[in-house]
């Protein structure tokens, strides 16, 4: 019994100290985050940042709202309810938090006329809107730094079900398996960052809200500055992603695809930038936004 | 992200995780038993669909089995399917680790000299009293190291939940590393899952000695 409960403690004090020299390191990152953010900033202003995008794009894709093929019904009614959000303002002011895709969101309040939005209140208060998302993709939906599940097209989703007077159920699934979760109902749409482009005719589209340019991101001090300069090079893209569609699908930019080295297909994104911050790869072909991100976030 | 943050929202994905792992060897551990059982059946039928169920169990992927579970009863009988997300996970760990436990247990029964069963015919113990009295209790202490291997595989296999969307620790660090761009997280779920195997090899190992009482 003695025995079992000193190596009890032992085991204890173990994970302590791991947790402890974990704390110490996280508290360092930050310190550390802290004095970075300040030299990225002077960074952004010269031309020395560590990675930066091509002048030259992969493509323009947009943003949209996918529904079940036969859901014409609530795509038209969330697009109402959409376009007056834009119209009263709420779309830009949850815009302003996100600084990376500010300049994406294209929809401007004057271009919508006053007889194709929705009125306030105007839906079925009994009715659950359950928006299906993406976890992983920041910073259109996500885990926040709080914890809390958070972002572009959720704080949309909530503010468009409050305007109409819907209940609100977020239905976050696995990306790879949205089409299955869409058909068998557990949610009633696609909305996370979802690129009609390619997908035209295998969902009944809501309103288009971003665009989304795909680009290649590269080392600063690589030397690659055109997509001529990829061949031979090895070149990450995150599975299921636009970008990787466009590099491997018949139409797109397969051909360029062709001259790289080798084409890396990663799970997420984080993995694929350390793997180019580490020298493994040479480039990443990635939505901006996302890019964007990564660039913003890169600690060190 | 504070870490403080980052611990709290991992550490509900922790106990996820562990929801995961005792409700799985709760129903796989009799149900192996019942499964193990019936493939020694002397009815050729039902010999058959156990050798069936554990080819399948043991021939396919998990992960796969887990979307079958979910989306199965909408694919194939046009069921709702709303709420079943974490029933469906418990089924497919159950059903699945159930087929592992049985050929375990199977192992433990054939290995049992046909000795013993004679001597206790001597004795006039019925097929039931052999069975549960001599033959399980041995079976047991055989069978135990393998059992704590599979029960290890186990707490890592639960990351698996993530196929559908459950958000289980290993998921929780999935996301948290996409929006911190961080691979601390994934540092926390390693550690996390050491520890939790390191708690199942001891437990394990204690049971072990407790029932080596022959020494």
């Amino acid at each position: 019994m003695k025995k079992t409960v000193s190596l009890i403690l032992a085991l204890v004090m173990i994970m302590g100290c791991v947790f402890a020299l974990a704390a110490c390191k996280g508290t360092d990152a930050q310190n550390n985050s802290g004095e970075s953010d300040a030299a990225d900033v002077s960074k952004d202003d010269s031309p020395e940042a560590a990675y930066v995008f091509l002048d030259e794009k992969l493509g323009i894709e947009s943003y949209a709202i996918g529904f079940r093929k036969d859901d014409k019904e609530l795509a038209d009614q969330v697009t109402a309810a959409y376009k007056a959000l834009v119209k009263n303002g709420t779309y830009a002011e949850i815009g302003e938090k996100y600084p990376d895709i500010k300049d994406y969101l294209n929809l401007k309040a004057e271009d919508i006329s006053d007889d194709e939005i929705a009125e306030q209140g105007s839906g079925d208060a009994n009715y659950t809107f359950k928006h299906g998302f993406d976890l992983d993709f920041p910073p259109y939906s996500y885990r926040q730094d709080d914890g809390t599940v958070g972002g572009f097209d959720v704080e949309m989703a909530q503010a468009l079900c409050e305007y109409l007077g819907w209940k609100y159920e977020p239905v976050p699934f696995n990306w790879d398996a949205k089409d299955a979760e869409l058909t068998a109902g557990s949610c009633d749409c696609s909305w996370s960052g979802f690129t009609l482009e390619g997908r035209e005719d295998d969902y009944c589209w809501g309103i288009t809200y971003s665009k989304n340019e795909q680009g290649i991101l590269v080392a600063a001090d690589s030397g690659i500055k055109t997509l001529a300069d990829l061949a031979g090079k090895t070149v990450g893209v995150q599975t299921a992603t636009s970008a990787y569609d466009m590099l491997e699908g018949e139409d797109g930019k397969s051909e360029l695809c062709q001259t790289f080295a080798d084409l890396k297909v990663y799970e997420t994104y984080t993995i694929a930038f350390s793997d180019l911050k580490a020298g493994a790869i040479d480039a990443i072909a990635i939505d901006m936004t996302a890019g964007a991100f990564l660039i913003a976030n890169d600690k060190k | 992200m504070t870490l403080e943050v980052m611990l709290k929202t991992m550490g509900i994905g922790m106990l996820r995780t562990g929801g995961i792992f005792c409700l799985t060897l709760l129903g796989s551990l009799p149900l192996g038993m019942i499964v193990a059982l019936l493939r020694k059946s002397r009815i050729k039928p039902v010999q058959w669909v156990i050798k069936i169920y554990i080819s399948i169990m043991r021939g396919t992927p998990l992960m796969l089995q887990l979307l079958v579970w979910y989306f199965g009863p909408y694919y194939l009988f046009d069921l709702p399917i709303k709420g079943w997300r974490y029933p469906a996970i418990i089924l497919g760990f159950v059903l699945n680790y159930a087929a592992y436990f049985a050929e375990i247990y199977r192992g433990g029964i054939e290995s049992m000299s046909v000795g013993q069963y004679e001597a206790a015919q001597v004795l006039g113990y019925t097929k039931t009293q052999t069975f549960m009295k001599i033959i399980l209790p041995q079976v047991i202490k055989t069978i135990l190291p393998s059992v704590t291997n599979e029960v290890i595989t186990l707490v890592k296999d639960t990351s698996l939940a993530f196929t559908l969307a459950y958000q289980e620790v290993f998921s929780l660090a999935k996301q948290i590393s996409a929006s911190q761009t961080s691979f601390i997280p994934f540092v926390v779920a390693g550690i996390f899952y050491y520890v939790a195997n390191y708690a199942v090899a001891f437990v394990m190992e204690r049971i072990e000695k407790a029932l080596d009482y022959y020494q």
